[in-house]
């Protein structure tokens, strides 16, 4: 009897290592799915910096501003990669609230003081954009470390923006909000989605509803009226669906920062 | 002693100073796209709080009830869809039952520290096209202070503060459950000991020859009115208040307000008029033809400085003293879960959720680059703070969905983050945090300097 108990148990043991096997293969070619995506979203970001050096250079404000705006949303969008993978660069493009370097200094100019003085910091974004859209092609996108990028933009969309939000001088803090929910919509239901719904259907249902309700709460005129109690709820309930369906698809639990692990 | 009081006296003056200039130099609400006006001050990023007694910790502990008004008086959720939105809660303006000197909101506020509670920004249906505010008051020793409102007009605690909620905001009807835990709480809020004071209010121990001199004139009566005098009103026997409403020419009848703890309590007068007692005692003065020298006044106010004394009126603030009043909170939870009080249960996580994920804004990312240092300790400490965070939701979660025995797992989880692993990282972390008070200006001013870029140009 003791040894039936034994062998059933190595048996369910090989069959969740196939699965895990299974899935790590699933996961790894979602994964490069993901890739070309993800190049798309940081060249997009690059173009805009580009044009936006140029109308700059060009003293065109309007031009400059509506460029930022563009190169800010392929910026937010890749934030699900930005945050986990190339932490320092994302300390560098998009510190905060420094108006030292990066999106938030040309935004202060652009935005605040209303001019087009920002040549040195346009260079720099379109430098470290570029470094980063070139270090794309090769750079090895783990499954785990995707997961991990995914629940912490999760966590931090649920984040107050009562304040007026990271990009209050520009008041766009509700489009980083759309395109980081839509980051994390893609990310999700281009890498998980499908592995999760082989092992447990009505998981993948939790976490596509929460993603759903996000986006329902940030379809709203402006950022006031945003629904933040709500927000941070549905937030916190991904983050800890996310980490619920780790297990399922053979990944380790996501950190919650950044070299956390 | 006499030179050590009036040295306490321009302490709290300068003080007072630096809590004007503070408010031209802290970070304001900004921006077009928030809840509230821009440059609406708040004073949350204040590092010296004040400090709070309880009557039931002198006793033994706070009670259920006591910790569960507690948490519902720093609950946003409780006062409306706007307060809910901005984040303000009863404990915004009358912080740790205290007074806000600094609270400031454009078009509610004629002056830090005064609020138009008839006005149109968190309930339209309140407000009576004046803008006409009332000084914020402490609530120390409230139970010793009915009646009610500025102009005393509620005899009793509950329904003042059922008004607050459901008229003055515009919360839901609140159940009578949390109505009593909020009385509960703010009747437990005890005055600053005051050594000086004696049985029946008398100044007692070292008292400098102008505080006696001032006891004297407090009660000697009015020259055109011998039924008068202060102490007539502020009864010093009786917490220096007569429970009665007076019209002392500042435009109406008016409670006697309290001059115990009235050090930390300016602005003066029911719309906050008066900013030091000087300005008091020199209205009364002509209001009254009292024909007070100049020395009398100095007496007087000495006597007022005294009275309105109170021990350690200030205490810094850090995350020791955060996730004590956490947990505090968190204490409802052990009674609400096993009950499968899903209502309180909500109440206490958003409360609980929200507060831990401001403390983790006071562990700065490395996004920040306005601070250096101890990046490791900062991550360590914000992961800790936010796996606080949802394992609370998780225990929503359960309750929500009538899974009872997981939440209560969950809650032992949280227990044992809370009692040891989270205070620690969170030690660990202070140096780099914003509770240091380098790293704090620090911060304040990168995020000042964003948004001067806005004002400076336009």
């Amino acid at each position: 009897m003791y040894k039936m108990r034994v062998a059933t148990c190595l048996a369910l043991l090989a069959a969740f290592a196939g699965v895990r096997a299974a899935n790590a293969g699933v996961l790894e070619e979602a994964a490069e799915r993901y890739r070309p995506y993800l190049i798309e979203g940081v060249g997009n970001a690059l173009a805009g910096a580009r044009a936006l050096r140029e109308r700059a250079a060009a003293a065109d404000l309007a031009g400059a501003k509506k460029a930022w705006i563009s190169a800010r949303a392929g910026w937010e969008r890749s934030e699900v990669f930005t945050a986990g993978f190339v932490p320092e660069l994302d300390a560098q493009i998009d510190a905060w609230p420094n108006a030292d370097s990066g999106f938030h200094a040309i935004e202060a100019k652009l935005f605040g003081a209303g001019n087009t003085d920002v040549d040195a910091d346009a260079a720099a974004l379109v430098e470290h954009l570029n470094d980063l859209h070139i270090r794309l092609r090769d750079m090895k996108l783990t499954p785990q470390g995707l997961l991990d990028g995914t629940v912490r933009l999760a966590y931090e969309v649920g984040e107050s923006k009562a304040d007026g939000g990271e990009s209050r001088i520009s008041g766009t803090s509700l489009d980083d909000m759309r395109n980081n929910i839509a980051g994390i919509d893609f990310a999700y239901h281009t890498i998980f989605s499908a592995a999760l719904n082989t092992v447990d259907g009505k998981h993948d249902e939790m976490v596509t509803s929460r993603i759903e309700r996000l986006e329902a709460i940030i379809a709203t005129p402006d950022l006031p009226h945003v629904d933040i109690p709500d927000l941070r709820r549905t937030s916190e309930e991904l983050v800890v669906a996310l980490q619920g369906a780790s297990a399922k698809l053979g990944l380790q639990r996501p950190t919650l920062e950044a070299q956390a692990r | 002693m006499n030179s050590l009081r009036l040295r306490l006296a321009a302490l709290a003056s300068a003080f007072m100073a630096v809590a004007l200039l503070g408010r031209a130099l802290a970070f304001p609400v900004d921006g077009d796209k928030t809840v509230l006006p821009a440059t609406t001050e708040l004073n949350e990023d204040a590092l010296d709080k004040p400090r709070e007694v309880f009557r039931s910790e002198r006793a033994g502990g706070k009670s259920y009830l006591v910790n569960l008004g507690d948490l519902a008086f720093n609950s946003p959720g409780l006062l409306g869809d706007v307060a809910r939105q901005a984040g303000v809660s009863c404990g915004t303006c009358h912080v740790n039952g205290a007074s806000n000197a600094k609270f400031f909101v454009p078009k509610m506020s004629t002056q830090p520290g005064t609020f138009d509670t008839t006005g149109p920004l968190f309930n339209p249906k309140a407000n009576n096209l004046v803008l006409d505010p009332v000084r914020i008051p402490s609530l120390r020793g409230a139970r010793y202070l009915a009646p009610y409102g500025a102009d005393g007009r509620f005899a009793s605690l509950r329904d003042f503060v059922h008004n607050v909620i459901t008229n003055e905001f515009a919360g839901p009807e609140p159940s009578p459950a949390i109505v009593d835990a909020i009385v509960a709480y703010i009747q437990d809020i005890d005055f600053l000991p005051n050594p000086s004071l004696g049985p029946g209010g008398r100044l007692v121990g070292k008292a400098s020859e102008s505080e006696r001199r001032g006891e004297v004139l407090f009660s000697r009566p009015f020259p055109h009115d011998p039924a008068m005098s202060c102490a007539g009103c502020h009864v010093p026997s009786a917490g220096f208040v007569d429970h009665q409403q007076h019209d002392v020419g500042s435009g109406g009848l008016f409670k006697t307000p309290t001059l115990r703890n009235a050090d930390f309590n300016a602005p003066y007068f029911h719309d906050g008029r008066f900013d030091n007692f000087n300005q008091v005692v020199d209205h009364f003065d002509r209001t009254f033809e009292l024909g007070l020298s100049e020395q009398d006044k100095r007496d007087l106010v000495a006597y007022l400085t005294a009275v309105g004394d109170g021990a350690q009126p200030y205490e810094r603030d850090g995350a020791g003293a955060t996730l004590k009043e956490i947990n505090d909170f968190s204490t409802v939870l052990a009674t609400a879960i096993p009950a499968g009080d899903k209502e309180t249960v909500a109440l206490a996580i958003d409360t609980i959720g929200r507060e831990l994920r401001e403390l983790t804004e006071q562990y700065p990312d490395r996004k920040n680059t306005s601070v250096s240092g101890g990046e490791r300790q900062r991550l360590l400490a914000r992961n800790g703070l936010k796996e606080l965070v949802l394992t609370l939701r998780r225990i929503d979660m359960a309750v929500a969905a009538g899974r009872n025995a997981d939440a209560a797992t969950e809650f032992r989880n949280y227990r044992y983050l809370m009692a040891a692993a989270v205070p620690a990282l969170l030690a660990s972390a202070e140096p780099w945090s914003l509770f240091n008070q380098d790293v704090h200006d620090q911060h304040y001013a990168a995020l000042r300097q964003v948004m001067q870029s806005k004002h400076l140009s336009h």
